[in-house]
């Protein structure tokens, strides 16, 4: 079972207003410098970047490295000013990409 | 035995006739409300069996001590040991051992020790003894307190360090040196430091938040596993269609005595026993599956207050045993669950708190922030054994289900809120 992403945002908002965003990303972050009971290195395996854009335009992202620890929790604000969709990715190690979406309506 | 064998087979007869068209009986979630006789494996076991002790736990070999399904633990001394002249151990070698945690486990995890037994996060479950030198204390009282302290107090939570076989009587020679030499008070860094002034955790995280409790994820895939079709075509569904309905306060009514086994069933293994039974699928005790649905069943009846059956001849009797095995004294440090959660309930031992038995059973399965793990009750008691280095049982034992039922009826009224959230 493929984990999904946890997101908390309002539902609405007023126009203009400062809006708080919680994401979570299930996700082992194994940093590549473990070592495994035989001695080898466990491969590292990380989300190494999250973006999110409303109505298509960037709201913030950030370059995830090894040190972050599993289950990556990122907490940002943004200025809403119309209705729209916020769209969050999480870029995987192994080249996959989650997406989830998350609609706003602002009065 | 034959019965049982019989029953199973006709149901694999009936669904042949039906050719997978199994007929659902009609209102089969009233009738589990009801309590009325339900599917169910009631042979063979609902854990793996021989158990094996999870991944990463700690073994040593405890055979020689009680657990809660066995009898094997030496019998108390009579009489003190005499001595043959003064002590005189070096206590140097002393305030070592009092300090090694892979031995003694740490005398400091109950006993503040002064300057010379260093002063970060001792524990108050014992008297502290940085003054011991000052006590007057005979070198016999001190040497025998240590040895098996039953001699003096019947009653005592010390482990028998000597009469365990932990440390041996040189040892302890050089333990009763070191304590004789502590005559001044403990100078604490901090407040923290000091278990006298250390204030109780306080859980304020929001259990129920995903965002918060990384156990609410079980509630998800619960919720998929439900719909899962097993290799015959059932699934949970297809007798309880609405379980947000019909199973708002079962897990509350959980344990309970079960005749048909002769045992006490929690929620983990009436989840494997009625899945074999009805899907076929073979959801053992702490599986993953097992445990996400244990979640899930608990989560559905959150905020219905506790209220078992503690009146049947049978719960009371099942009561009564559980209370009995809570006294036991098992494993090699000879610990009851009572000397923790009872005498001792409210103090530290190093930096954990011993809780009180009413809310221990609200939360559970309960996430671990620190483990990153679901734990439900079983594997909680499981725990606490191998802790107090004991052999754990297979969590689907008999005794577990009289403890458990134990517990939980101290925790009547309490209000489910399940995932829990604790380190």
């Amino acid at each position: 079972m493929a984990e999904k992403p946890r997101l908390k945002l309002p539902k609405e908002a007023k126009k203009g207003e400062i809006i708080e965003i919680k994401t979570l990303m299930p996700h082992v972050m194994e940093s590549g410098q473990r070592k495994d009971k035989d001695g080898k290195t466990i491969p590292r395996r990380i989300i190494n970047k999250f973006t999110a854009e409303f109505n298509g335009k960037p709201v913030f992202s950030a370059t995830i490295e090894p040190a972050v620890a599993a289950n990556p929790y990122l907490q940002f604000t943004a200025k809403v000013e119309e209705s729209g969709t916020f769209k969050f990715s999480w870029t995987d190690d192994d080249g996959s990409i989650i997406t989830a979406e998350e609609k706003i309506t602002v009065a | 035995m034959m019965r049982k064998r019989i029953l199973v087979g006709s149901v694999a007869a009936a669904m042949l006739i039906a050719a997978g068209a199994f007929i659902v009986p009609p209102g089969s979630d009233a009738n589990a409300q009801a309590g009325k006789r339900l599917p169910q494996l009631d042979t063979g076991d609902a854990s793996a069996q021989p158990w094996k002790r999870y991944a990463g736990w700690p073994v040593r070999d405890a055979s020689k001590f009680n657990t809660l399904a066995n009898l094997a633990s030496p019998p108390p001394p009579t009489a003190a040991r005499k001595l043959t002249g003064p002590i005189t151990g070096d206590s140097t070698k002393g305030a070592v051992l009092v300090a090694d945690r892979n031995r003694g486990g740490s005398c400091l995890a109950c006993h503040t020790m002064g300057p010379a037994g260093g002063t970060a996060l001792p524990g108050n479950v014992g008297p502290d003894l940085s003054e011991i030198g000052n006590a007057g204390r005979e070198d016999k009282w001190l040497f025998n307190y240590v040895f098996d302290a039953r001699v003096y107090n019947p009653e005592t939570v010390m482990p028998p360090w000597g009469g365990h076989g932990i440390f041996n009587e040189a040892e302890i020679n050089d333990i009763v040196a070191f304590l004789k030499t502590l005559k001044s008070p403990a100078p604490y860094k901090t407040e923290l430091d000091n278990p006298d002034k250390r204030p109780a955790p306080v859980e304020k995280r929001d259990n129920l938040d995903p965002i918060e409790n990384p156990g609410m994820w079980a509630v998800d895939k619960a919720q998929e596993l439900w719909k899962q079709k097993s290799a015959i075509g059932f699934s949970c569904n297809t007798c309880h269609s609405d379980p947000k309905e019909s199973f708002k306060t079962w897990a509350a009514s959980m344990p309970k005595w079960e005749p048909r086994l002769n045992k006490v069933l929690g929620v983990e293994e009436f989840v494997t026993r009625h899945t074999k039974a009805t899907t076929g699928d073979t959801w053992l005790m702490e599986t993953d599956e097992n445990r996400v649905m244990s979640v899930y069943l608990h989560y559905l009846a959150n905020g219905t207050p506790i209220k078992i059956d503690t009146t049947s001849a049978e719960s009371k009797a099942a009561i009564e045993r559980g209370k009995a095995l809570s006294a036991r004294k098992v494993g090699e440090l000879n610990f009851a669950c009572t000397d923790c959660h009872g005498k001792s309930a409210n103090k530290w031992i190093r930096g954990q708190w011993l809780g009180e038995p009413k809310g221990q059973a609200d939360h559970f399965p309960t996430w671990r922030t620190s483990l990153q793990a679901i734990w439900d009750i079983r594997q909680r008691f499981q725990w606490c054994q191998v802790n107090i280095r004991a052999d754990e049982l297979a969590p689907d034992a008999k005794e577990y289900g009289d403890l458990e039922l134990y517990l939980v009826s101290q925790n009547e009224g309490q209000k489910l809120s399940v995932p829990g959230i604790r380190h």
